[in-house]
């Protein structure tokens, strides 16, 4: 009898839900056929027969959370001497025995491929077997089996949707058509715990502030007029690092068990990205050190990656503090960002709108205005303070010619 | 705290000698046994002055009799003493060879453990120097076959004095190889104080990532030019000296290949049943996985070392080696 575990099928998960049981006990499986229905952190994935046989025992129910390692059925090999008998408990799948037997002489294919690529389809639970080659003679190569594990994530999500399965979930809800749910799983949960445990673990305290951004859109304005197109979000993001520089407090991190606050001398900026998938934050390191063209640069290439969904873990990690740009979503008044933990503070722009304001010369004047809503951890920081920060951020956009004094 | 070492600028010859002297002074057991190494100091001067220091009871010639002077060393040793012996070239030590390979290497074992033979026998080896017939062999693997005795090759001055002492203080027979090539070619800072190297620890010499290049004794130098010659095509390899033949330093092969995934093996000796091919087996058993491309080896032919006018096309060269090393990153 061979026991199917769950095996680790990617990005070092611990634990799994079962799904779905996609086969019946006495059913007859061929190797690699999927059995089970499985969900981790981040996907849907099915577990594969590892051999020929019949489903003989469940050992875990739909619902379970199991641990990688678990058995989830077991399957008794399918070997020539049943085959040679199709009575045997095959009843009306007898059909489907005989279809088995010729598999069984089929030989592997050959491939040929460096012991590392083959290490690397291992590792990643491929059958080297499914690759096509395109080296020298048709071998396979290291970029052929990266490939193949790109593009078979990819259809994992896909697969998610369609199938006789689907279609068997849909039949049973066809009871509630007035409603309907989607898997609150992968990316969408992982966000959720991730805000929820900050939301809990964090005093979050916010600052409403509003900025003047007409001059330095005129900067912005006049700057095209000589092609160069820099990003309101470029001098955004300049402007938080100058105010950092001023108020590092806000560039840390708190360990609570170290008892320590770490302030960091980089500024890595996570920018907060709404995407397909939910939110993203890529991050963009040392601003400090870099020019606006630079960051808007940087910022755009990012931005394109995390709508592609091909940032690499290291773009998305490492950031010392973040801003949400909100406004291009519309948002103009105000909102409490949730802090990405463990960092103290978290920035949001909201949409530039034209309304009155009143001037020195107490006239009524039409200004391009932008709030922003400031949250910091109320453990690290005082209110004064993080008033103090957005001041001096309102200061450097409102005043595009201090602003261009700091940056020489 | 940082404490000064009194150090001179020798060249391996020359830390031979200076190792050979330090063990004099301090163990009154060492004595050097040899033909010409007393009144000449030695085919190549590696015992120069040392009778006259030492005297003729610690500093020996002996009549030319390869088998006679091994056995007779391997008779002292029973009895305490640590002789070294000097072959005058690896080729000239096949008549002593049934005394190394039946007597010295097994006398522990056959014994079960109550003796040993606390023996070195040192012998200038390989091609590179026009010298004669059976003069220039790199039979190393002759040796390294039998259990029992360790197979040492430095490639460095350095090296060559710490790894003599720890030779001479290994209470097993000890087959030191010493370069011929590396002879005077290179000088190095050597303290004046004794101090040894390991034996059956390699050495890495240069750190690369792409392509880990492992070669022992006159093979080292030429491995690091040809590393220095890929790095300007942006080729980065890592050289290692194994510095003991027997045993190898499994690990320091292992971590490296694992690093690069690439291989070439570098040595003089004839390429079938050699030490290379160890290290490939090394390779096979510690890193399969891990290999992107078939190890590459450059190594003397299988014929017997040539007579000077076409040595040089018999010893692997830096250009082979970098020949080598772009087939295994083109693989």
């Amino acid at each position: 009898m061979i026991e199917v575990k769950l095996h680790d099928i990617g990005e070092g998960m611990t634990q799994a839900d079962i799904l779905t049981f996609l086969v019946k006990q006495g059913d007859i499986v061929k190797a690699d056929d999927p059995l089970v229905e499985v969900q981790t952190d981040k996907m849907t994935a099915e577990i594969p027969a590892p051999m020929e046989g019949i489903v003989k025992e469940f050992t875990v129910k739909i619902g379970d959370t199991v641990p990688v390692g678990t058995t989830l059925l077991k399957i008794e090999p399918l070997n020539s001497k049943l085959l040679q008998k199709p009575s045997v408990k095959m009843g009306k799948k007898t059909e489907n025995a005989f279809q088995t037997s010729s598999s069984i002489n089929t030989k592997s294919k050959r491939v040929m491929a460096a012991p590392f690529t083959r290490k690397i389809a291992r590792d990643n639970g491929i059958n080297i077997e499914d690759i096509q080659g395109t080296g020298p003679a048709g071998r396979i190569t290291e970029e052929d089996v990266l490939h193949f594990i790109q593009n078979k994530s990819e259809q994992t999500t896909l697969l998610v949707n369609r199938s006789e399965r689907e279609n068997r979930r849909n039949d049973s809800l066809a009871e509630f058509p007035t409603s309907y749910s989607v898997s609150y799983s992968g990316r969408r949960k992982q966000i959720g715990t991730k805000m929820a445990h900050s939301l809990y673990s964090i005093p979050h305290c916010t600052h409403y502030e509003e900025i003047d951004v007409s001059n330095i859109l005129q900067v912005k304005a006049d700057w095209k007029m000589v092609n160069k197109n820099i990003s309101a979000t470029a001098f955004f993001l300049k402007a938080v690092s100058l105010s950092l520089k001023d108020f590092p407090i806000f560039n840390a991190t708190l360990n609570e068990k170290e008892e320590s606050i770490h302030i960091y001398n980089e500024h890595h900026i996570g920018v907060a990205t709404d995407t397909k998938q939910g939110l993203i934050v890529p991050v963009i390191r040392n601003v400090e050190k870099k020019s606006l063209l630079q960051i808007h640069e940087e910022l755009k290439y990012l931005t394109v990656r995390a709508q592609e969904n091909k940032l690499s873990v290291k773009e998305m990690t490492g950031s010392t503090f973040t801003i949400s740009n909100v406004g291009p979503l519309g948002g103009s008044i105000g909102a409490t960002p949730i802090i990405n933990p463990p960092e103290v503070g978290l920035l949001a722009f909201h949409k530039t709108k034209k309304r009155p304001v009143v001037d020195k010369n107490d006239q009524i004047v039409v200004r391009s205005m932008m709030n922003v809503s400031m949250s910091f951890d109320h453990r690290v920081a005082d209110g004064a303070t993080a008033v103090a920060f957005t001041n001096r951020l309102v200061q450097l956009i409102e005043n595009p010619n201090l602003f261009m004094l700091e940056l020489v | 705290m940082q404490t000064s070492v009194k150090t001179k600028t020798l060249t391996m010859i020359q830390a031979i000698t200076n190792g050979l002297d330090t063990m004099l002074e301090q163990d009154a057991n060492v004595v050097l046994m040899g033909e010409d190494i007393g009144v000449n100091g030695g085919v190549f001067r590696a015992t120069d002055g040392l009778q006259v220091k030492h005297g003729e009871e610690r500093v020996m010639d002996t009549p030319l009799s390869e088998a006679g002077f091994v056995g007779a060393a391997i008779g002292m040793a029973i009895n305490g003493y640590k002789p070294v012996i000097e072959i005058q070239f690896l080729g000239f030590i096949y008549p002593a060879y049934e005394q190394i390979m039946t007597h010295a290497s097994r006398l522990r074992a056959r014994t079960m453990g109550h003796f040993h033979a606390p023996i070195v026998i040192r012998a200038p080896y390989g091609a590179g120097v026009r010298a004669p017939e059976i003069h220039s062999d790199s039979t190393e693997a002759l040796f390294t076959h039998m259990p029992g005795i360790k197979v040492i090759c430095p490639s460095n001055p350095y090296d060559a004095k710490g790894l003599l002492i720890a030779s001479i203080e290994d209470p097993d027979p000890v087959l030191f190889l010493e370069p011929m090539r590396c002879y005077r070619s290179t000088k190095q800072e050597v303290p004046d104080e004794k101090y040894v190297v390991n034996i059956g620890e390699g050495k890495v010499c240069r750190e690369g990532e792409d392509v880990t290049i492992i070669a022992w004794g006159a093979m080292v130098p030429i491995a690091l030019a040809a590393a220095k010659a890929l790095a300007n095509e942006e080729v980065s390899c890592e050289v290692i000296d194994l510095r003991t033949l027997y045993p190898i330093d499994r690990d320091i092969i292992a971590q490296s290949v694992q690093k690069t995934g690439r291989t070439v093996i570098v040595h003089e000796a004839h390429a079938t049943t050699s030490v290379g091919n160890d290290v490939l087996a090394i390779i096979n058993d510690t890193s399969f996985l891990f290999q992107k491309a078939p190890v590459q080896r450059v190594t003397g032919f299988d014929v017997p070392v040539p007579y000077f006018g076409f040595e040089d096309d018999y010893l692997p060269t830096t250009n082979r080696i970098v020949h080598a090393v772009q087939k295994v990153m083109n693989y």
